[in-house]
């Protein structure tokens, strides 16, 4: 004889648990924000750009390694052509900015479009918490897509180095400092204009389109009238390359100041003007970004 | 039980530029199920909006479970919940992990928000859909997510705005059955609606809003069982009516419907009285049935 199953109608239950507060809700925020920039918990298609973005981020630093490892072992008098930690900025450089044109606009637009700031806004958060944590979100992934491929690179060189490999490692560390300057740089450059503009436009591919715009073509714009030789100031123009400001202040962190060819260093300004004007252009962007949050949530 | 207000205003007022949008709202609401009734155009929604600190007054000031709405505003919202009446779901998650992440937006820990998320949506009968996305569920599902993702964190108080917008009767049936239940859960609930009779099934309480001002506030009770009788007369009317003013009622008429009221004595009685004395006949005789409507309309609600 088999015995009868009982249901048991649990009801409701009260949560007496732990209870964090806005910490709490920073944090569910921001690593949200990490999800939806990398696709994760998302449908596959919102997957694939940016896991090929972070492949074409880390590859090159893999080959790097791989080909000093080939000429150290069967050339060791040959000098790697692939440059160092300096260089591989400028690759990086171009996949940040594809990624922020992508996830900037996942970060915010989403959430004001279909309704779910509503949802935010009963919530232990004020508007500053929100963008906070979304914007750190982005600098985060910034940072990693500039740092792991660095890192990669700094281990590998080391351990293919003909001292030992923690001697190595000690002899480059005074690169460590200047390698995360950079990516600051880099990072403060590209996310605050990428979430001003989503900010501001109320589609993800708009946003994406005006970012472009910013970015490349005002720097195409600002190579194109700095040459306006008759107007007067017009080598002022050459500050509109937003693009460029980071590898230029780059450039000086690493010591390399002249070596690109850059509009903003060819026009006589000095890399402590380009981080100026990333320093301003990144207040203004954030100031108008958390002005505008707080009258909507 | 505590009988101190859970919401309370007092010289409360918002103006959006030069149009004002409540002025001079004092209110002091116990626990319990609380309607806000009031046309479009009210005042409901910026009501709530100054509750959950979303908009500052212009003048004066609300208290929400003993916190300042606006100096106190993380304070309220660690403890409430809300179900707005727009959209507010992001449409290519499922109901599970948009249920998990407003638990965790609360402040709950991961385990505590997949728990609580998973029974939340057991109870709002979403068991089968939850790993389902919202862009592919209907009304009533959307609806039923959107109440699972305002009680998920088991506030203390839930704010419903609009609860049953554009829900067909069956589903109507079911939130307003999901709702009645929450009191039982320990969950105290302020329903806005302009739909008097979901707020005659769900709560306990009432405050009526028109065009900014609270035009009635208190038990559902008091104000829906008016003391007023109607009685339907055979016959000649004027000597009953003649009877009952002569001893003090107020009498309404309509055709030979009579609605009679005393503020000295009982309308029954007078009505007996009256009867028997003119030796008239009646064909039916009861309290009035006073709707939330009337109640609006003769408060001059439009």
């Amino acid at each position: 004889m088999t015995e009868r199953g009982v249901v048991f109608d649990l009801g409701y239950t009260p949560h007496e648990g732990e209870r964090r507060g806005r910490h709490g809700a920073i944090m569910t925020t921001f690593r949200d924000g990490l999800y939806r920039v990398f696709g994760i918990r998302r449908r596959a298609r919102k997957k694939i750009l940016p896991w090929l973005l972070v492949v074409i981020a880390i590859l090159p630093a893999v080959v790097f390694v791989g080909f000093a490892f080939l000429l150290s072992t069967f050339a060791p008098d040959v000098e790697s052509p692939f440059g160092g930690h300096a260089e591989y900025f400028g690759i990086t450089a171009t996949v940040v900015l594809l990624f922020v044109a992508l996830g900037a606009p996942e970060l915010l637009i989403p959430d004001r479009r279909e309704g779910v700031l509503a949802v935010y806004s009963s919530r232990p958060l004020r508007p500053d918490d929100y963008v906070g944590a979304r914007a750190a979100s982005l600098l985060t992934v910034i940072a990693g897509f500039m740092l792991i491929p660095q890192v990669l690179m700094y281990i590998g060189f080391a351990a293919l180095s003909s001292d030992s490999f923690f001697k190595a490692l000690g002899t480059n560390a005074d690169e460590i400092p200047k390698i995360i300057a950079a990516a600051a740089m880099y990072a403060l450059a590209y996310a605050p204009v990428g979430l001003l503009v989503s900010t501001i436009a109320s589609r993800k591919a708009a946003a994406t389109g005006i970012f472009f715009a910013v970015m490349l073509i005002g720097t195409a714009l600002a190579a194109a009238l700095v040459e306006a030789t008759g107007v007067p100031g017009h080598r002022f123009a050459a500050l509109l390359g937003l693009a460029e400001h980071p590898a230029q202040v780059s450039d000086w962190i690493f010591g390399r100041v002249g070596s690109s060819d850059l509009i903003v260093a060819n026009n006589g300004f000095d890399p402590w003007v380009s981080l100026i004007v990333i320093l301003l252009v990144a207040g203004v962007s954030s100031a108008v970004i958390v002005w505008r949050y707080r009258r909507i949530m | 039980m505590n009988d101190a207000p859970i919401l309370s205003a007092r010289d409360l007022g918002h103006a959006y530029g030069s149009i004002v949008a409540l002025h001079g709202v004092e209110f002091d609401l116990p626990a319990g199920r609380i309607g806000l009734v009031g046309a479009n155009g009210a005042g409901k929604t910026t009501l709530i909006k100054i509750l959950l600190g979303i908009l500052r007054p212009t003048t004066g000031s609300a208290t929400v479970l003993g916190f300042d709405a606006t100096r106190d505003m993380l304070d309220v919202r660690s403890r409430i919940g809300y179900m707005p009446e727009s959209d507010c779901l992001p449409l290519d998650v499922t109901a599970s992990e948009f249920v998990v992440y407003a638990a965790g937006l609360a402040g709950l820990p991961s385990n505590a928000a997949r728990q609580r998320a998973s029974d939340v949506l057991t109870l709002v009968g979403l068991e089968e859909e939850r790993f389902r996305p919202l862009g592919g569920f209907s009304t009533g599902m959307k609806q039923r997510t959107k109440l699972a993702q305002a009680i998920v964190h088991d506030p203390e108080l839930v704010f419903l705005d609009e609860p049953t917008a554009g829900l067909d009767p069956e589903g109507r049936e079911e939130m307003l059955e999901l709702i009645s239940r929450l009191g039982g859960f320990g969950i105290n609930v302020l329903v806005s609606s302009h739909v008097l009779g979901d707020i005659e099934r769900t709560c306990d309480r009432v405050l009526m809003l028109d065009g900014g001002r609270v035009l009635r506030s208190g038990p559902l009770s008091h104000l829906v069982d008016a003391d007023i009788v109607s009685v339907d007369v055979l016959g000649d009317i004027s000597a009953v009516v003649e009877h009952l003013t002569a001893a003090g009622a107020v009498v309404e008429t309509s055709g030979s419907r009579l609605l009679v009221s005393s503020s000295d004595d009982d309308p029954f009685r007078l009505v007996r009285d009256a009867l028997v004395s003119t030796g008239s006949g009646m064909r039916s005789l009861g309290p009035k049935a006073t709707t939330l409507e009337d109640v609006f309309l003769e408060g001059g609600g439009t």
